[in-house]
């Protein structure tokens, strides 16, 4: 369903963070340069492995910008598997950090 | 001279570290094969596992005093989602299959490789075991003297193992679980458990099919301050020429902070696998209709990119 090998990037701005079982989902309002409004979903691990990795839903409220790197779907959809999101600060946050033992 | 000396030095401790890697590993793979033969001395689990309390004399019911301390949170500690975390990298599962369970094997993963699988969870059945002992998420174990209780924050998919001398129930009352039966004895610090009485699955995503006749014995050890290891062998004679043995391991999680927590949750909170008719009659796939219902056009995206997907 996702792409492999294949990794996007879009910048936009937090619509929603599904913060669910099994899989959460970060919903981000991308514009583009003709002002045309897309939704990107990104799929994550469930929260008590987002919670490992230091991603609670407090850190993605709506309105966050932010900097997303994903696997996309293959036939094209706006959806992709979270890889990276980085925030207007600085902040990487990567949800399989989650599954680190230490 | 000196600098002489300082890599003379440096070659013997790199040399030292070198070998006793080495040694270990091979000691490591000694122990492997011996756990492997000792399956094999056993045509069931069931004979397995009474040698195993022979052994331990009937092994020792545990009092509220002798309780090992098994608290915590843990987690795999290896072996991703394969089930035997020894299975080299990139290479095929370390069972020795019947002829009928290679060819499904083989399919299952040349399918996989097109894009195209099916996981029996995608539809919120538990995992059930042998495939519970692979699963990635929190764990805890909480052990009492009559029971032990091995949990998985996957849907609180907990196993109960009876530790109270009870036996198992009569063959003709037996009927498939997806956790199956579960009796076990201590030997010292080990608990030895029989495991019956179960369903048909997969030991995992790319890993071989098991059937309603599996059987398992494990032997839950904490071999370090953070570290439980199971040794368990596999009997299922439909599937399996011999037994499979993989020994798996659970590390304990730092928790300085105390936030670590397992909570109820159900694989249906998100519809990873619903297809849903869009107002247009498509769905929210490209390329993906109803049977001569809908334009195929797509209309995934916007508010629905949160939904109908799984990875």
């Amino acid at each position: 369903m996702f792409e492999q090998t294949k990794q996007i990037t879009v910048e936009g701005v937090v619509k929603e963070f599904q913060y669910s079982n099994p899989h959460s989902w970060l919903l981000v309002d991308v514009t583009d340069k003709n002002g045309k409004v897309t939704t990107w979903g990104f799929e994550a691990e469930g929260p008590s492995t987002l919670q490992r990795a230091g991603i609670r839903p407090s850190v993605f409220p709506a309105g966050t910008k932010v900097t997303m790197t994903g696997r996309p779907m293959k036939d094209g959809t706006p959806a992709a598997i979270w890889v990276l999101a980085v925030k207007d600060d600085g902040k990487k946050y990567d949800p399989r950090a989650g599954f680190a033992v230490k | 001279m000196k600098a002489l000396s300082i890599v003379v030095t440096a070659v013997l401790l790199i040399g030292t570290a070198l070998l006793v890697n080495t040694l270990r590993a091979q000691d490591t793979m000694q122990m492997r094969q011996r756990m492997i033969d000792l399956g094999k001395q056993h045509k069931t689990a069931e004979s397995l596992y009474l040698a195993l309390k022979e052994q331990a004399r009937g092994g020792r019911r545990l009092t509220a005093s002798s309780l090992p301390d098994w608290s915590g949170v843990y987690t795999r500690a290896r072996g991703g989602i394969t089930f035997d975390p020894d299975q080299p990298r990139g290479g095929p599962p370390t069972a020795t299959l019947t002829p009928e369970f290679q060819t499904k094997l083989t399919k299952r993963i040349e399918d996989a490789n097109n894009g195209i699988e099916w996981d029996p969870i995608s539809t919120c059945s538990p995992p059930g075991h042998p495939r519970w002992l692979t699963e990635p998420f929190l764990r805890d174990f909480v052990v009492t003297p009559d029971q032990t209780y091995l949990i998985n924050e996957m849907m609180n998919d907990i196993r109960r193992i009876y530790t109270d001398g009870r036996d198992h129930m009569d063959k003709a009352d037996r009927y498939p679980l997806y956790n199956g039966d579960s009796i076990g004895f201590w030997d010292g610090d080990k608990l030895v458990i029989h495991t019956n009485q179960l369903r048909e699955g997969i030991y995992q995503r790319r890993n071989p099919d098991y059937t309603d006749q599996v059987e398992t014995v494990e032997i839950w050890q904490k071999t370090g301050p953070k570290l439980i290891e199971v040794d368990v062998w596999v009997y299922d004679p439909p599937a399996l020429v011999e037994p499979w043995y993989t020994k798996q391991s659970y590390a304990k999680l730092d928790d300085q902070g105390k936030s670590l927590r397992i909570r109820f949750w159900h694989c249906g909170e998100n519809q990873n696998n619903a297809v849903e008719e869009t107002p247009s009659g498509g769905t929210q796939f490209k390329d993906f209709t109803f049977d001569g219902r809908g334009s195929g056009t797509g209309d995934r995206g916007s508010e629905e990119a949160g939904r109908g997907s799984s990875r």
